[in-house]
């Protein structure tokens, strides 16, 4: 070994590559050894270690991060002596059940935002398998689904001198003057938000919430009750006033309280969003409060429990409790309070700023309402689809010859094929290929009769020419503006992988025309931006000026960029 | 100069390097044997003292009895016993599994605490669980029927020794502020009431003028799952037969008596498997999730300070009729018990009557087993619990019923309610 380490060490001073190599195959024993020994501690230390996947609603994502990382920090050990190592996974509650149902993700302990996605996870799984996904659970938190209103709206409704609900809420939308029924004519008609009931907690929640109020109960929801025509009318009656759906709860919060009352005048929410819009984290024109539902709402209470499936072994269910109860102790409790939520542990009391000063009431809910049957929730799900806002959507898709490279216009096809498998019949499609010209290759038709031509149209886009990219939006936003509609959801979506070239609108232009007005101008234009080649700061510019969101595409995430857009349809 | 070869800076800092790799290897090794050999005493590395209690831990083919030792008990060596327990006891239980080894009789002995529902507990006992040397229900409600089927299946009674660990009562637990509105409505609480609240039209609109509070939410635990759940229904037939002893098969198939429990039954909010769970469900979402919940006694007492910080005030009112959980345990005689388990599994027991266990019992609400221990004293929380309608002597105690009557309470339960259950 000596002479090996000298041979190297010889090196340095002159001796050629060759005669390293030559040295090296001398003592390729000792290389091999001391490999062996230097590796080995490495690999010893990857194999002393168990992990855990535990994927969570993202709603309480900040916590968890903390949490999870004091626990990872502490190094605790499973009764073999392997360190327990914990990697969270936000996502939406909906996705993540369903996609550890289908053991696309191989989840060891899961935590959607409410016991709704448990039970109807566990009544698959029954049907499927015959045992259920997730077993026994606990309440890591505690949060009320609320309607977050901006005070002075909220005081307009009653807030504050009688109880407030769904019903309120209705007469409101129904009544052709909005706002103005209420002595307050300046803030136009009312706006709500809520996410999309298959992708996510809040939105489902919503859903149920109204048809319970529409049903006038609390409890005992039937399939009887959801073919009454009332309602069926009390449903339609509330979701006319959508301004449009969405993925997720996190994203209206934000929306909501960057953008002001021009944009929603209210939205479903979790109670503890609101505790933290109003500690300061925005620059709110108004204080936002919380309405709890007077016909009753429900908790969004964060089960945990522990993933029943062939990929989960003993120890990783044992671990998986141990980092539960580390969830579940003081410390963390009471760190859960700080951001907002109600504690799962009985022993702290509910303090600031669980409070009036910061928009809610500990003493509310009055009431709640009762988890649905399975079945009666899935049918909840259909009424939905029939009384729901329905969509006009102008996709317009980039076709220049910058398309042909890398895959682009093929996965564009697929994302764009997916995004029209997720769209009702109700809905009407347009389709504007631009290169250096703006061809209508299909315009406004409702699916229902159009669906098998918008695939077949989009299944033959091919690439050539140049990008006039704002003529392409100007024309798909002037199309959709000229004819308003305001029983629909009116969208733009827009991808290209390249800098405009040949328009001969400028930008300027285009930002003034398609600026977002509350009460003139409600398309929205979503962009994606395909590609390095794209310019993301303007797309985001265009997304910003009309309220929407803007994404980044490649040929690989593009099929769920589409998926996503979709959902706030 | 020699012509031996010398090492250069570089040189030694690759020996230093490759001997401090070979150290830590070791090290390292040294250090994971030591972990996975401490490991069966329990997990460590969360707290600094890890837990002696290992609930439902130990694998099927039994706990394990490791090196010699000699305990006080005259159990020789390390000995784990297995306990399956309801888990309305679980505070208490996992306080003497912690006690219960510093002591002297019980040095040496690992208890795993194992919460099964008490139909569970019976059926895996039956069925040849081997982690569990002991059993203590809430109640002896299900023991007759455990016995008879366990003696048909091994030929043999399964029980070696029991005892009667501590008594706890039913209580209706409800919100201060409603309940109040509740008497002033309805004067007394029974399960009659109760009903009538229920199916009230408008809710409390109709009840007490109070519509913001929705409709009166009753729930007790699953009669299936949990024995508090049967105590329900059993307390539900005494209080219609206006009877405390004698119960009968006829009472319960009464038609009178099946159509007023499937009414009553059918409008239950919710049906949790364990009552702490459905307590502790009270206390955290508050009056918007229960109005009025069935819970042992002990249980309501364990969280009465919690609900304080949170909506307020708790009140306790007790049945016309009652029944005692009297929290058996058994120590099982099986064909499989190995006698060194078996005897620390009676050492255990000893402890749980004895005198300073009973106390830490009555500070988790229960009633001592241990005549010796007195209820009523200064710091008792049954002093200070009588603000919350707490008391010590109750009337109408009822017998409890043979189990053919039981059995078919609950079949006509799982007949004709359970359709409700979602």
């Amino acid at each position: 070994m000596v002479r090996h380490l000298d041979a190297r060490a010889k090196c340095g001073a002159g001796h050629s590559l060759l005669d390293v190599m030559k040295s090296l195959l001398r003592f390729r024993f000792e290389v091999i050894v001391f490999l062996f020994l230097l590796l080995t501690p490495l690999r010893m230390a990857a194999q002393n270690r168990i992990d855990l996947v535990f994927a969570y609603g993202s709603e309480k994502e900040e916590w968890i991060n903390e949490a999870t990382a004091a626990f990872n920090r502490l190094g605790a050990k499973t009764a073999e002596g392997r360190v327990i190592r914990v990697q969270g996974l936000p996502m939406g509650s909906g996705e993540c059940v369903d996609r550890i149902a289908n053991g696309s993700l191989k989840a060891n302990l899961v935590s959607p935002a409410s016991a709704l996605f448990i039970k109807l996870a566990n009544a698959e799984s029954r049907t499927r398998t015959g045992k259920d996904l997730v077993g026994d659970t606990e309440n890591l938190v505690l949060s009320p689904v609320v309607i977050a209103v901006w005070k002075p709206m909220a005081e307009a409704l009653g807030w504050g001198s009688r109880p407030v609900g769904w019903n309120e809420i209705l007469a409101l939308s129904r009544n052709p003057d909005g706002w103005g029924s209420l002595n307050a004519p300046q803030w136009g008609q009312f706006k709500l938000g809520h996410t999309h009931p298959e992708y996510s907690n809040s939105g489902l929640i919503s859903i149920l919430a109204e048809t319970y109020a529409g049903a006038g109960k609390t409890s005992g929801l039937t399939l009887a009750d959801l073919g009454r025509p009332e309602v069926e009318d009390f449903v339609r009656g509330i979701e006319g006033t959508i301004v449009h759906y969405g993925a997720s709860t996190g994203f209206f919060g934000k929306k909501m309280f960057q953008q002001g009352p021009g944009y929603l005048s209210a939205a479903v929410l979790y109670e503890n969003m609101i505790i933290e819009a109003n500690s300061g984290k925005y620059a709110l024109p108004f204080p936002v409060v919380a309405i709890y539902p007077k016909e009753g709402t429900f908790w969004s209470d964060h089960p945990v429990g522990v993933v029943d499936a062939e990929w989960n072994s003993p120890e990783q269910r044992r671990a998986s409790k141990r980092y539960i109860q580390f969830l579940l102790a003081p410390e963390q409790q009471r760190r859960a309070l700080a951001y907002g939520f109600r504690p799962g542990l009985v022993d702290i009391a509910l303090a600031s700023p669980l409070d009036k000063a910061h928009g809610v009431d500990p003493s509310e809910p009055k009431t709640t309402l009762e988890i649905p049957k399975p079945e009666v929730i899935r049918a909840v799900g259909q009424l939905w689809q029939k009384a729901k806002k329905h969509s006009r959507v102008v996709l317009v898709m980039d076709t220049s010859g910058s398309m042909n490279s890398g895959g682009r216009i093929e996965n564009a096809r697929k994302g764009a094929a997916q995004m029209l498998r997720l769209m009702k019949d109700e809905d009407t499609f347009s389709l504007l290929a631009f290169n250096t010209r703006v061809n209508w290759a299909m315009h406004s038709q409702p699916l229902a009769q159009g669906r098998a031509t918008a695939e077949k149209t989009i299944a033959t886009l091919w690439a050539n020419g140049g990008t006039a990219l704002y003529d392409a939006v100007l024309a798909a936003h002037e199309d959709l503006q000229k004819a308003p509609d305001t029983g629909k959801i009116s969208a733009v979506v827009v991808l290209t992988d390249g800098l405009d070239t040949n328009s001969k609108t400028q930008l300027a232009e285009l930002m003034k025309a398609i600026r977002f007005d509350s009460e003139k101008s409600n398309v929205r234009v979503f962009t994606i931006a395909y590609g390095e080649d794209a310019n993301k700061a303007i797309l985001q510019q265009i997304a910003d000026a009309t309220q929407a969101k803007s994404y980044t595409g490649t040929p690989e995430n593009i099929e769920s960029v589409f998926k996503d857009i979709s959902t706030f349809f | 100069m020699s012509d031996e070869p010398k090492l250069t800076l570089f040189g030694k800092l690759f020996l230093l390097l490759v001997l401090g790799a070979c150290a830590t290897g070791a090290w390292w090794a040294f250090h994971r044997h030591s972990s996975v050999a401490s490991g069966n005493a329990g997990e460590t590395g969360v707290t600094a003292n890890p837990p002696r209690i290992s609930s439902g831990t130990t694998d099927a083919t039994g706990g394990s009895a490791t090196a010699a030792t000699s305990t006080g008990s005259g159990v020789t060596g390390s000995v784990e016993i297995g306990v399956a327990y309801g888990t309305e006891k679980k505070r208490w239980l996992e306080w003497a599994a912690e006690e219960f080894p510093k002591t002297a009789a019980g040095r040496g002995i690992q208890v795993n605490l194992i919460p099964m529902g008490s139909i569970e507990a019976a059926q895996a006992i039956t069925g040849g669980d081997k982690r569990i040397d002991a059993w203590t229900p809430a109640a002896d409600l299900y023991t007759e029927t455990f016995v008879r089927e366990f003696e048909l299946k091994h030929g043999r009674a399964p029980i070696a020794q029991q005892e009667q660990l501590a008594l706890t009562p039913m209580v209706f637990v409800s919100w201060g502020e409603r309940t109040q509105a509740f008497m002033g409505r309805y004067k007394e609480m029974t399960f009659k009431t109760v009903g009538e609240a229920i199916k009230a039209s408008g809710g409390w609109g109709g009840i007490a003028q109070k519509p913001d509070w929705g409709f009166y939410k009753f729930a007790h635990t699953h009669p299936s799952q949990s024995n508090s759940g049967l105590m329900a229904l059993l307390l539900m037939a005494y209080d219609f037969h206006d009877k405390t002893r004698g119960l009968t098969m006829a009472d319960i198939l009464d038609p009178k008596f099946q159509s007023w429990m499937v009414d009553l039954e059918s409008s239950v909010v919710e049906f949790p498997n364990s009552t702490g769970n459905l307590m502790k469900d009270m206390v955290l979402k508050g009056p918007s999730s229960y109005d009025c919940v069935l819970v042992y006694e002990s249980v309501a007492i364990d969280y009465l300070k919690n609900a304080e910080g949170r909506w307020g005030t708790l009140q306790v009112t007790y049945p016309r009729k009652n029944l005692w959980s009297n929290n058996p345990y058994y120590v099982l005689s099986t064909p499989w018990s190995d006698p060194r388990r078996q005897a620390a599994a009676t050492e255990l027991m000893k402890f749980l009557i004895s005198e300073a266990a009973q106390k830490v019992a009555l500070t988790h609400g229960f009633r001592p087993g241990n005549p010796a221990v007195p209820i009523l004293f200064p710091e008792s929380p049954f002093t200070s619990g009588q603000k919350f309608g707490l008391r010590v002597d109750l009337n109408g105690i009822c017998e409890s019923p043979k189990g053919e009557v039981i059995h078919n309470l609950l079949v006509g339960w799982n007949n004709n309610v359970r359709s409700h259950e979602h």
